[in-house]
């Protein structure tokens, strides 16, 4: 047991390492937790992304014919670690890498991955996933924007919500039903779609933590040629299962933080216990205390999946126990960082403007609710790793244009 | 990055769940419970196998092993709540450093030693004192041994061997052992924690395979979200319990300037990760979880003894932001 690099990551790491150095003129950096806006800054995030593909930083797991580097989850971790260290923010087409182009690389035709890849990793096109909808959110499969086959095209209609940098793309993988006469899982299929195409519609939407990262998309009497389909008509929720292993693989995590890291907490604490009265220190350093237990619970289970992942095996349903852990963390160090500003903890930001324990705060139901709900993983892990049954549906055979009930 | 046990380790957890399995019926718990007997496998058989003496030196007749190899097998120990406890062992080699031949009477089970918590002269409850025969204890900075009378008083778990001891003979090991009387204080809560981690996962499978079982309302219970979630919850802090004891026990093997923080956020976790699956397991079973018959109430008894010794929830979640804000996470 040991949690050092073996010599061939080190050497790796410290690559990494000086062409973050070398380019750093060339390299778009924040500070800690600062919130980097999509739109304001998207021609320096794109720029960053093209210098650091240009490196070989980008796409680390990708096979070498669709532009990749062919390495390992390992170093794709190192590359992840190394950029949060040197302060560069998280590359704008991660939704891309992560989801997107894994997709188009297993259900794709060669015509596309020739026109997409490259230009993706590259950052040259952005891409997000439309998924979700008003109606659909856990429930995916119960997704109601219709494509319907028009001579050589599919025409499009219907609505996407949440769609994290759809006001930034250039592209997006689209989940459509087609067959509303088939049970809800089998009347579907995926398509790339161009978001600059007439009748798309992407419209911001503000969040209550105040940001705005994602979106709602109109799609109205949308044209798509047939060769942007990804797999066959009818099998778009086994092509999206590839997306959504694929964002395991991306969140299952080298026990990265979700949220404020436990040494932001103890320095945030070193700082402001001491302004406390002497009884809420005690009751202070409890609240921390617990929040950096938590914390670090999760981090080091985060590396017991790592190794797993550097001994060759696939990240499984346990891994949704890491975001779960990492929630109820993110909980708690939000919350003992604002009990730690005393009188300033009721208002927006301290008097000098920082606001990063309250917008920590803010952040946390939306950490509950994305990627899988709290509820949702706490389905997944009693059923696939508890093996205790599923509640009983009626949704899974009948027709979806039944409501699902017989 | 190499966070996961070796094959060797492995191989002794494997081996040791068979020894305690074979050698410890959970009505042992009960019956001690109940003045009718003794906890198993003992003290005896723990030595003939070599459990007492994994982290002993081979010098003194141990096995010189890791606190991690012995965190392993002691996790197999708490899932079945067998006694004596291997917090013990640990805890009294670090202690006998510097005297082999009570090491070696240690790890050969000639001595029947307990580690006293609390003043020499009338100690706080002491885990495995009840039958124990030689007392280590801290006397005003020193490190010592000695005879003493024991008052068990009544047992919440009688696996635990908890009594009171009052030292009436007492020999100076070490002058000045107050770092070393911490340092094995913290490799203690380390094997505690490994011990309740083997008791918290027992807990929870219990739980769920009764809840794939027993039907209410037409259909399994474990189906139902809301008996499913409190499983799942209970599971998740055993999963990141077994996280915090292998990180704690390696610390304590090959990064001593972490241990501090890692036992102290081990045995924190610990006291609130077990005691939740043990009143799951109560809970999930409803009316026969609450008899004295069922065994969910002696995994409960262990929980709620477990929390409070070695320091409770409180002093170990007070120590680790201490020790946090004086840079102990770097």
């Amino acid at each position: 047991m040991d949690f050092d690099d073996t010599p061939e990551e080190a050497s790796y790491r410290a690559r990494v390492r000086s062409v973050l150095t070398d380019r750093a003129a060339d390299l778009l950096h924040v500070a800690p937790g600062e919130p980097v806006d999509a739109r304001s800054r998207e021609a320096e995030l794109r720029a960053t992304q093209g210098v650091l593909a240009e490196e070989g930083l980008v796409g680390v797991t990708w096979p070498r014919e669709y532009g990749g580097q062919g390495g390992t989850l390992v170093q794709q971790a190192i590359v992840s670690q190394e950029l949060a260290r040197a302060r560069v923010p998280t590359l704008v087409n991660h939704i891309g890498i992560g989801m997107c182009g894994p997709t188009v690389i297993a259900h794709g035709s060669d015509d596309q991955r020739s026109r997409y890849l490259a230009r993706l990793l590259r950052a040259d096109d952005v891409w997000c996933q439309l998924f979700s909808e008003p109606a659909s959110g856990s429930d995916l499969a119960a997704l109601r924007t219709s494509a319907v086959r028009d001579g050589e095209d599919w025409v499009v209609n219907g609505q996407k919500v949440w769609t994290t940098l759809a006001h930034v793309s250039d592209f997006g993988i689209l989940l459509t039903r087609t067959d509303p006469e088939r049970p809800k899982h089998a009347g579907l299929t995926m398509f790339v779609v161009d978001m600059h195409a007439p009748g798309v519609t992407v419209r911001p939407l503000r969040q209550m933590s105040g940001g705005a990262d994602f979106n709602e998309v109109f799609f109205d009497d949308v044209r798509i040629p047939d060769s942007e389909r990804l797999g066959e008509p009818g099998e778009g929720w086994r092509v999206a299962l590839t997306t959504l292993m694929n964002e395991r693989v991306a969140i299952g995590g080298a026990g990265s933080d979700i949220g404020q890291s436990p040494e932001a907490l103890a320095a945030h604490a070193r700082e402001r216990l001491p302004a406390l009265d002497p009884e809420r220190q005690a009751l202070a350093r409890q609240a921390v205390g617990r929040a950096l237990v938590a914390s670090l619970a999760t981090r080091y289970t985060g590396y017991r999946r790592f190794t797993t992942l550097s001994q060759g095996g696939v990240p499984g349903p346990e891994a949704s126990a890491g975001k779960l852990g990492g929630t109820a963390a993110a909980r708690l160090v939000a919350d003992a960082g604002v009990r730690l500003l005393g009188d300033d903890a009721v208002l927006g930001a301290t008097a000098d403007g920082d606001d990063t324990w309250q917008r920590a705060q803010a952040y946390v139901p939306g950490i509950a609710i994305a990627g899988g709900t709290d509820q949702v993983l706490r389905n997944i892990l009693g059923e696939r790793v508890l093996g205790l049954p599923s509640e009983p549906r009626t949704d899974k055979t009948a027709p979806f244009s039944t409501g699902g009930r017989r | 990055m190499n966070f996961d046990l070796s094959d060797d380790q492995r191989d002794a957890a494997a081996g040791a769940r068979d020894f305690f399995t074979g050698s410890v019926p959970l009505s042992a718990a009960r019956a001690a419970l109940e003045g009718e007997g003794v906890p198993a496998p003992g003290r005896k058989a723990l030595a003939d196998i070599g459990f007492l003496g994994i982290t002993v030196p081979e010098s003194a007749g141990g096995a010189g092993g890791s606190v991690l190899d012995l965190a392993v097998v002691a996790e197999q120990g708490g899932a079945v709540l067998a006694g004596p406890s291997l917090v013990t062992a640990a805890r009294a080699a670090v202690l006998l450093e510097g005297a082999p031949d009570l090491a070696a009477q240690l790890a050969d089970g000639s001595a029947a030693i307990a580690v006293l918590d609390g003043p020499v002269t009338g100690s706080a409850p002491s885990i495995d004192a009840a039958d124990a025969t030689l007392f280590l204890g801290l006397d005003g900075g020193a490190l010592v041994a000695g005879e003493g009378e024991v008052v068990p008083g009544r047992p919440l778990d009688a696996t635990r061997g908890l009594a009171r001891v009052r030292l009436t003979s007492r020999r100076v090991l070490a002058e000045d052992a107050g770092g070393l009387w911490e340092r094995a204080r913290q490799v203690a809560a380390v094997v505690l924690a490994a011990e309740d981690l083997g008791a918290a996962d027992r807990a929870v499978l219990m739980a769920v395979d009764y809840a794939q079982q027993r039907e209410a309302f037409g259909r399994v219970i474990g189906s139902y979200q809301a008996v499913k979630h409190m499983l799942v919850d209970a599971w998740v802090g055993v999963d990141q319990l077994r996280s915090l004891v292998w990180w704690a026990a390696w610390a304590a093997d090959s990064a001593p300037g972490e241990l501090p923080l890692a036992a102290a956020a081990a045995k924190a976790y610990a006291a609130e990760a077990f005691e939740r699956a043990a009143e799951t397991a109560v809970q999930v079973h409803g009316g026969i979880g609450f008899t004295w018959e069922h065994d969910a109430h002696l995994y409960w008894r262990r929980a709620k003894t477990d929390r409070l010794l070695l320091g409770d929830a409180t002093e170990h979640l007070d120590a680790v932001a201490r020790l946090a804000v004086g840079g102990a996470l770097g």
